[in-house]
């Protein structure tokens, strides 16, 4: 039985943002998990050829951020459309040569992350302006008071499988589980802003580094194992947090390929099901199906 | 890097911070409390090494005066170049001449932490300017093992702390901690920033300010990150933090592979850093 929610008393807002440009400083390099230098792209702008379904790691980037990576240009009203937008919302392209073409956010990342078709990604460039459906904070589920819903739309929750299981848990698909040892950046801030980085997930590097999550997928609907996100991320044991993959593959360490934040709560509050299925792609490659 | 470098000194400059607050006063804590935030930074009285730091309903609080820098890269510089142990004066306000000691550093914007005697303390202010004889980055030990890296420590302090050269560098600590209890610090550079401790007064834990912590499978050189089999020590700086994520903050000072970095847990007697290491007394 789908999960009862209050989705119809939710307010929608429509928000405005641009694609943002990659950002780096003069010095160029940053540092790797053995003291390597790298200059790597990833981060900003509009990342072509990676969508959900696609491997997380494996690509020669750091803070790999899928498709266009979206601010505003006024820091308080960006801090707004960073905290307002919800995964699985629409997203409208409102200048430029791909204008009224439309994608959905996978996540955020201190960018909202949209996933457009290559098609229209590939027509994208920095300063096209885009037009929001921002739709999600505030969504609670009526028969699970102890797990709280953060960045996630209606619509996605409706299209995720699951929901109130007979014996009064919720149920949720997963595509991989994610140890606490995994946690890496990220953790301590809030769980409406970025997403938490998973350490052990760096494609070619020692085996001394590896946590066994190199084959984690973008759109991955993954759960962390001891996090409470509720009031932040920090680690707490016999929680859980469910997240969906946003983020890539990083080289910068202590950082890696990370979930933005959907459901968080008691562990025995949820039932989990492993099905590789679990991913956004099984829901929104229709591109007219994302928000509400 | 040659064991014979010797480290160069440079004196900086900071100035005891205000603290800041935003529009609200609140924070919201672990479990959803919203509470207003007191001693984050700044000057704060009534905390000295060797205090629980669970003694005080602070957030971050840390024992001393906490510096910056109003440029952004010098305050940068200030928190990198400054080391565990680095002799600071103060030069204007009431307290001008006072003597103190670097304990610690924070990350984010950057902070260095500065020890004074209390009575000096209590005759300083926000805006008094401190010059810190800063040196240590850079400088290893010739007995220390390759492989082991030191960082955020004055030179001539590292012989006062409880480490045994050897095959293996044996360091006595108050506690050895898991990996998943690091908290916000995690991939941000160890010469900069501090660890949090995902600890609370309810985990039982009597950890000191000035203790020596170890926490496994966590590499410092650079970046704070995972690497199994692998070892970091950090001195407890500053105090607890209701923020989820957060806690009470070590500042690294020695990493390296379990192979050549040990520790031994002494949670009765274990001394660390001390006002008396530092001459505060």
């Amino acid at each position: 039985m789908k999960a009862v929610t209050n989705a119809e008393r939710l307010v929608s807002q429509v928000l405005t943002g641009e694609v943002w440009p990659a950002l780096a400083d003069r010095h160029g390099y940053r540092v790797g998990p053995d003291g390597q230098p790298f200059v790597l792209p990833g981060m900003g702008g509009v990342t072509l050829g990676v969508h959900c379904g696609d491997p997380a790691t494996g690509y020669a980037a750091d803070h790999l951020e899928p498709g266009a990576s979206i601010r505003h240009a006024d820091p308080a009203a960006n801090m707004a459309v960073q905290f307002l937008t919800c995964v699985g919302n629409q997203v409208t392209v409102a200048s430029g040569p791909a204008s009224g073409q439309v994608g959905h956010v996978i996540g955020q990342h201190a960018y909202v992350l949209v996933d457009f078709a290559e098609a229209v990604a590939d027509r994208l460039a920095v300063g096209d302006a885009v037009t929001i459906n921002a739709v999600g904070q505030g969504l609670r589920l009526a028969d699970h008071p102890s797990i709280m819903v953060k960045n996630c739309s209606p619509g996605l929750l409706e299209l995720m499988p699951g929901g109130t299981s007979a014996d009064g848990r919720l149920e949720v698909h997963v595509a991989a589980w994610i140890p606490a040892e995994a946690v890496g950046a990220g953790v301590g801030m809030i769980s409406e802003y970025a997403n938490t980085d998973l350490m052990g997930a760096y494609q070619s590097l020692g085996a001394d580094l590896s946590l066994g999550l190199e084959s984690l997928r973008v759109g991955d609907i993954v759960a962390m194992a001891d996090q409470d996100h509720r009031y932040g991320r920090g680690f707490r044991p016999g929680y859980l947090t469910i997240g969906v993959m946003s983020t890539g593959q990083c080289m910068l360490f202590g950082h890696g390929p990370g979930p933005s934040t959907l459901l968080t709560g008691p562990a025995d509050a949820f039932r989990l099901v492993d099905d590789p299925a679990a991913n956004l792609s099984s829901w929104y490659h229709d591109q007219g199906r994302g928000g509400r | 890097m040659s064991a014979q470098q010797s480290a160069v000194a440079v004196n900086l400059l900071g100035t005891v911070e205000h603290p800041e607050l935003g529009d609200s006063p609140y924070r919201v804590d672990a479990d959803g409390a919203p509470y207003v935030p007191v001693g984050d930074g700044g000057l704060v009285l009534g905390l000295e090494l060797g205090d629980s730091v669970f003694a005080l309903d602070g957030d971050h609080t840390a024992p001393g005066a906490c510096l910056t820098h109003s440029d952004e890269a010098a305050r940068h510089a200030l928190v990198l170049y400054s080391c565990i142990g680095n002799e600071a004066e103060v030069r204007t306000g009431a307290a001008a001449g006072a003597r103190g000691a670097v304990i610690g550093k924070r990350g984010e914007s950057g902070r260095v932490i500065v020890g004074f005697r209390a009575s000096d303390l209590a005759a300083m202010a926000p805006g008094d300017q401190v010059r810190v004889r800063t040196r240590g980055q850079g400088f290893r030990p010739a007995w220390l093992p390759e492989g082991v890296t030191m960082l955020n420590l004055n030179p001539d302090l590292l012989d006062a702390l409880p480490v045994s050269p050897g095959d293996e560098t044996m360091v006595s600590v108050r506690m050895v901690l898991p990996s998943m209890l690091a908290g916000n610090g995690l991939g941000r550079p160890a010469a900069g920033w501090d660890l949090d401790l995902q600890l609370g007064p309810g985990d039982g834990q009597d950890l000191r300010l000035g203790d020596l912590v170890a926490i496994t499978d966590i590499d410092a050189r650079y970046n704070m990150g995972y690497r199994r089999d692998w070892l970091s020590i950090g001195i407890t700086m500053h105090a607890s933090s209701p923020l989820p994520g957060h806690g009470p903050g070590i500042t690294p000072i020695l990493t390296g592979p379990r192979a050549l970095l040990a520790a031994r847990e002494d949670r009765q007697a274990h001394i660390g850093l001390t006002a008396a290491l530092l001459k505060l007394q």
